[in-house]
């Protein structure tokens, strides 16, 4: 049984893709969206050591916002899911502490957002503090998920019919997603979501194209889509894999 | 990945699968379905509040004399086919 | 109190955005919805992060 896949690129940029496939089936495209989202490790900083804090907010409440900056996930096989990195943060006010005030003790995992303030810090307030960042799933804690408002959605094809009769007033016709339209694909916000915009004055079909998915990815500054997309479609092999070996025994 | 078999015949066969979720249970029951002589696969799951158990359960039934678990493993070799597959078509086209 | 690092609903990092919609559209006299589209914040969820937030610190500060 061999399969034939076809990837289209829709949109393309480095954090944010859309892509279509064909000839998958609906539980392979769910298997790929959901290992997306909590099946693929990133980094994020985990536990964190106070030095100092004169802030307005609590340890943990300055711990959570850490944990939430996304931080650059290394490429596969450089870390396992025990290795730590350190990050430390120190600044004193009036200021306020960035995301980019993080120093890591490693190239490969940076702060991916550099804007992001963690706390405002007014005369007299220091925060200082050393941070571990681990590698983990974002079946464990949304930290660590590198996939954003990951979904698919079916190709569908429109067949343009007869003229609507002519006193008879049209109806909007609200798709959204992307439309096939004689091979050619068309994203609907290029009609504003309306078929009536793009084929005035005529009766319109949709349907669904059969194992035919656009999926629309984002990732949080982790990684690239590609890097999380070909992540993700590792693990199910890697899970593939353990079980082939794994009934042979 | 722990697979224990809960029970077994000529035919049919139940594993509980260990540690894995619908992500991968999901696919591996499409995959199964395709396969040519299995004429019933499912996998049962519980949520962790139903009291029931949690790990998923693999049921598969075959026709024409085939062990369920070849046709199981058969299915794995699909799923990691599938994979390459997909990886190699989204490399391409990236 | 500070603007969430992240939107609760759907994950994406809005707390990157945060000091330049203060800048443009509460400090300045931009309309909202155009600097939100501007700096790529699409979904109504993340941008409901944004336009409901007040800072909070100068506020709790005198009590510290």
């Amino acid at each position: 049984m061999t399969e034939e896949y076809d990837v289209e690129f829709v949109e393309r940029e480095d954090r944010k893709a859309r892509f279509l496939v064909r000839g998958v089936t609906p539980a392979f495209a769910n298997g790929i969206r959901r290992a997306m989202i909590a099946d693929v490790p990133t980094m994020a900083i985990d536990t964190v050591r106070f030095v100092e804090n004169s802030s307005v907010m609590f340890d943990e409440q300055l711990a959570l916002r850490l944990g939430l900056v996304p931080l650059t996930t290394p490429p596969e096989g450089e870390f396992t899911e025990d290795d730590t990195v350190t990050l430390s943060i120190d600044v004193e006010g009036p200021a306020t502490a960035y995301s980019g005030d993080l120093v890591s003790s490693d190239d490969l995992v940076q702060p991916a957002d550099e804007n992001v303030p963690i706390i405002e810090l007014k005369d007299d307030q220091r925060l200082e503090a050393e941070a571990d960042a681990v590698l983990n799933r974002g079946k464990d804690h949304a930290k660590h998920q590198g996939g954003v408002a990951v979904g698919y959605r079916h190709l569908q094809r429109v067949e343009v019919g007869d003229d609507v009769p002519e006193f008879e007033e049209q109806e909007r016709r609200i798709v959204r997603g992307v439309i096939e339209e004689d091979g050619e694909l068309v994203p609907t916000s290029e009609f504003d979501h309306d078929l009536t915009n793009r084929y005035p004055g005529k009766e319109v079909r949709v349907e669904d194209v059969p194992n035919a998915f656009v999926f629309h990815v984002e990732t949080d500054g982790s990684f690239t889509v590609d890097e999380l997309v070909t992540r993700a479609v590792d693990s199910i092999e890697a899970r593939a894999i353990e079980l082939e070996e794994a009934v042979q025994l | 990945m722990e697979l224990r078999v809960t029970e077994s015949s000529d035919d049919e066969l139940s594993i509980e699968i260990g540690g894995e979720d619908h992500t991968f249970m999901n696919v591996l029951k499409g995959a199964l379905l395709e396969h040519d002589d299995v004429s019933a696969a499912t996998y049962d799951m519980n949520p962790e509040q139903s009291g029931g158990q949690t790990e998923p359960i693999l049921t598969i039934k075959t026709e024409g004399g085939v062990d369920p678990l070849d046709a199981l493993e058969e299915a794995a070799v699909n799923v990691r086919e599938k994979t390459t597959a997909f990886r190699e078509a989204f490399e391409a086209a990236a | 109190m500070m603007v969430p690092v992240r939107c609760f609903t759907c994950g994406n990092v809005v707390g990157e955005h945060w000091e330049e919609f203060k800048a443009r559209a509460r400090d300045g006299d931009e309309d909202p919805a155009e600097v939100l589209d501007d700096l790529g914040v699409e979904r109504y969820c993340c941008r409901r992060m944004l336009v409901s937030h007040t800072d909070l610190v100068d506020v709790v500060s005198p009590y510290q």
